[in-house]
């Protein structure tokens, strides 16, 4: 563990992504106590303000403290984003290793059905899920998972068809090992390294995911302090103040790259062969 | 050491090379003295991780950017190498140093057709002209002895066999007339057959042309019937080095003398037990064919016809209770194939009878015959889940079918470490914490965890170096005497096969050419194959065949 933290850090994107994502998480961690004023205080005097030293980030529509808004958004933001990347991830995993071990005419079978689901754009397949259960921020993470499932379980299915060859595999078979003990023991432990890295990556892509739901309404309802919600509410007021708007898109901005990066250097560092 | 100077192509004087890796330096060479004259082979051995290939790399300028020329120098004709600019390097390479590598599946670029890659040298260091290149190429093909240079100068790598890749990596390699060429393994790769001829073609191109030859191999065996001289590198260093008879009939240092201990030698049997013939078999195998390929979900609607592909062909043969059967044949012969029909990893057609029950089928390979019925796989790198510790590896076999005779599970796991000559604390250890030696050993502990009646060993020491080699098998002869286990042995390696097998079986492309006692195998009266396949095995310089 200490290793991989080793060389992950020197990769110029692994230094850069883990240093961004500590922080997002110290900011999810205690952004509540972090926060300078009350994220729904509102005051009718102090609208549309801009940066000051009473106010950092400035104040939106109703006045209230952009800055302890989005400390305190970046739990419901981030969190539900990981959340739901990893639901769909393990959901995903599962099916793709399952998938590769049976082979023949069962991976067919699932392999065309994920075909078919993934012809479905992202955006669309999640709206498609809450508009069926209703919006909502639970909702709107089951959506999210959901909609990233048949990806990971493609790409999974990738790396479990060259694991299935190994011979550890065929011991296992001839072995007379249950087909549960072979997808999970000795398959599952062995596809995980790609799939951290694309986890990591997919992150920022629920994220934003989850900001367009939001901001189409069909994800967290005000006066939540979710950051596309926050977006979405401010874009009304852009011309009065552009402040409210720029805030949260580039604290998504940051999360997103912060996650993108953290990937990238994750894919060096898992890799046996880069990295001495 | 003190041989004139101005008849020796390649001068390699007390050169050293470290490499920088993160856990510190590692001393890849150390003070390297070799010569090579004009119109000699020396030959280079040792086993993997000696440095025979970093010395081929220096020998090419071709180091990787963690690589330090100590000290030392590399001369060819006087010349120091490591003076040379890059562009000088570009210029000696293929017209005054060449190399042919080991497998010609990956030195070929596979999207480039043989007779680009050929004449691609030919243009680039003698300046000739497409036209005059394609010819010159047309002939240097027709020198090595392929049928049809027109034909094969246009085809593409995969549309060769090995050999005649080979054979065309060789003709690049002699394109430009190079004053020394280095040769890394260029037999090992291939069958043992074509691999003789690839072997009787090198001789007579050196012959011919009188380059000077650094033959690198781990086979000792081949090695004395090639080269003049032989220098014996263990850990980056000389051994000791002198011409063929020296070190064959006189070695002088204890690593040689191991070296040469451990070649199996076919006269020198190695097992003394003698299973009865009388006996009912333990395992009969009647008429067993695999055939590989699924038919394809939509080909039944677009029509299209659809072949399989044939593994094996009505195979039949026999195991007596305690015997080994050794199974030789060339690569794709369907040895493999059928040891995976018989542990159930392949559907297959027939039947086969164990120990009196009747296996028409996967279905009929319940939990008993797989316990009695062990298979040890080739290389303990794959086999080995990596992610596991050995307590878990072995620990599964115990698991499933409760061989148990008392005492907990990690005193079992530890008996069968020792049983297999391994301490008892590399149970915590992950296999990459092992030696390659150590983790077939842990690959043999688990398939005796069960006490099986018959292991099926699929190439098992083919991946290991020769003296890990001889300690396996004397490994797995100890287990055969201690419970008296019948092995299925399945080998490419003759010699090794001729010293500890009771009959051998000859497959050649899925067939079953013939099942003979060992001690007849080298009689007049063999099938073809047989005879063809006997010839072509090197045997150790000075022993009798």
């Amino acid at each position: 563990m200490v290793d991989l933290l080793k060389r992950l850090l020197r990769t110029p994107q692994g230094a850069t992504g883990l240093i961004l994502i500590t922080l997002v998480f110290i900011v999810v961690a205690f952004g509540s106590w972090l926060a300078p004023r009350d994220p729904e205080a509102m005051s009718i005097l102090a609208r549309y303000k801009g940066p000051s030293m009473t106010f950092l980030l400035g104040t939106d529509q109703y006045g209230r403290d952009i800055l302890s808004r989005l400390l305190i958004g970046a739990r419901a933001t981030v969190i539900t984003a990981v959340v739901a990347t990893l639901a769909g991830t393990l959901a995903g995993a599962l099916i793709g290793t399952v998938s590769a071990y049976l082979g023949g005419r069962a991976d067919e079978m699932i392999m065309r059905t994920i075909d078919a689901i993934m012809s479905i754009p992202n955006l669309l397949f999640a709206l498609l899920i809450v508009n069926l259960l209703g919006s909502g921020s639970v909702n709107a993470l089951v959506a999210v998972a959901v909609a990233f499932a048949p990806g990971m379980a493609r790409i999974t299915r990738s790396v479990a068809l060259s694991i299935r060859k190994q011979d550890y595999v065929s011991a296992a078979i001839a072995r007379g090992e249950s087909s549960s003990y072979i997808i999970l023991r000795e398959m599952l432990p062995n596809v995980i390294a790609p799939i951290i890295v694309e986890t990591t990556i997919r992150i920022s892509f629920a994220v934003m995911l989850f900001a367009t739901l939001s901001f189409l309404g069909l994800g967290a309802q005000p006066p939540a302090t979710e950051w596309g919600l926050m977006i979405s509410e401010a874009r009304q007021y852009m011309h009065i103040s552009a402040g409210i708007l720029i805030w949260p898109s580039l604290a998504i901005a940051i999360v997103a790259v912060g996650f993108n990066l953290l990937g990238d250097g994750l894919r060096d560092a898992l890799n046996p062969r880069t990295g001495g | 050491m003190s041989k004139p100077a101005q008849n020796s192509v390649l001068q390699i004087r007390n050169y050293s090379l470290d490499y920088l890796t993160v856990n510190g330096v590692f001393h890849a060479l150390r003070n390297i003295d070799l010569e090579i004259a004009a119109g000699e082979i020396l030959g280079l051995v040792g086993e993997s991780g000696s440095g025979k290939t970093s010395l081929a790399w220096s020998i090419m300028r071709y180091l990787p950017d963690n690589a330090r020329e100590v000290g030392g120098a590399i001369r060819l004709r006087g010349e120091d190498l490591a003076a040379k600019s890059p562009a000088e390097v570009g210029r000696m390479r293929g017209k005054q140093i060449s190399m042919v590598f080991q497998d010609p599946g990956t030195s070929l670029n596979p999207t480039l057709s043989l007779g680009t890659q050929l004449t691609e040298a030919l243009r680039r260091h003698r300046g000739l002209t497409k036209r005059q290149a394609w010819g010159e190429g047309e002939a240097m093909l027709a020198r090595v002895g392929l049928k049809n240079p027109t034909q094969m100068m246009q085809r593409m790598p995969h549309e060769a066999s090995g050999g005649e890749k080979q054979r065309v990596v060789i003709a690049t390699a002699f394109a430009c007339n190079p004053q020394c060429i280095i040769f890394d393994e260029p037999t090992t790769a291939l069958d043992v057959i074509t691999s003789r001829q690839i072997l009787d073609l090198f001789l007579d191109l050196q012959a011919e042309t009188g380059v000077a030859s650094l033959y690198i191999s781990h086979d000792l065996a081949l090695l004395s019937r090639t080269a003049k001289r032989v220098a014996v590198m263990r850990r980056g260093e000389i051994v000791e080095q002198g011409t063929i008879d020296d070190i064959f009939r006189a070695p002088r240092q204890d690593y040689t003398r191991e070296l040469l201990s451990a070649v199996p030698q076919p006269a020198n049997r190695l097992v003394e037990t003698r299973p009865s013939y009388q006996a009912k078999p333990l395992m009969e195998v009647e008429n067993v064919s695999v055939h590989y390929g699924r038919k394809p979900f939509l080909s039944a609607l677009t029509g299209r016809a659809f072949k399989r592909f044939t593994g094996n062909r009505a195979i039949s043969l026999t195991v007596q209770p305690g015997e080994i059967l050794g199974i030789v044949g060339e690569s794709g012969s369907g040895k493999s194939t059928l040891a995976k029909a018989m542990t159930g990893l392949n559907p297959f057609e027939g039947r086969m009878t164990f120990a009196g029950r009747t296996i028409a089928g996967l279905a009929d390979m319940d939990r008993s015959y797989r316990k009695d019925v062990q298979l040890i796989f080739q290389h303990p790198d794959a086999s080995l889940n990596p992610r596991q510790k050995i307590h878990e590896i072995l620990a599964r076999p115990l698991k499933l079918y409760g061989a148990g005779d008392g005492g907990s599970l990690s005193h079992r796991i530890g008996d069968l470490l020792e049983q297999v000559r391994l301490p008892r604390t590399h149970a915590d250890r992950y296999p990459h914490q092992l030696s390659g030696g150590e983790k077939q050993r842990v690959a043999i502990a688990r398939a005796f965890a069960s006490k099986p009646k018959l292991v099926i060993c699929d190439e098992i020491t083919s991946a290991l170096d020769v003296s890990v080699q001889a300690s396996i098998v004397q490994l797995l002869l100890e287990l055969h005497r201690k419970h008296g286990t019948a092995f299925l042995f399945i080998t490419h390696d003759l010699n090794l096969v001729r010293q500890i097998a009771h009959r051998i079986a000859v497959m050649y492309r899925g067939d079953l050419v013939e099942v003979v006692p060992s001690d007849e195998i080298a009689s007049p009266d063999r099938a073809d194959y047989t005879r063809q396949l006997i010839a072509a095995v090197p045997a150790l310089a000075g022993t009798s065949f």
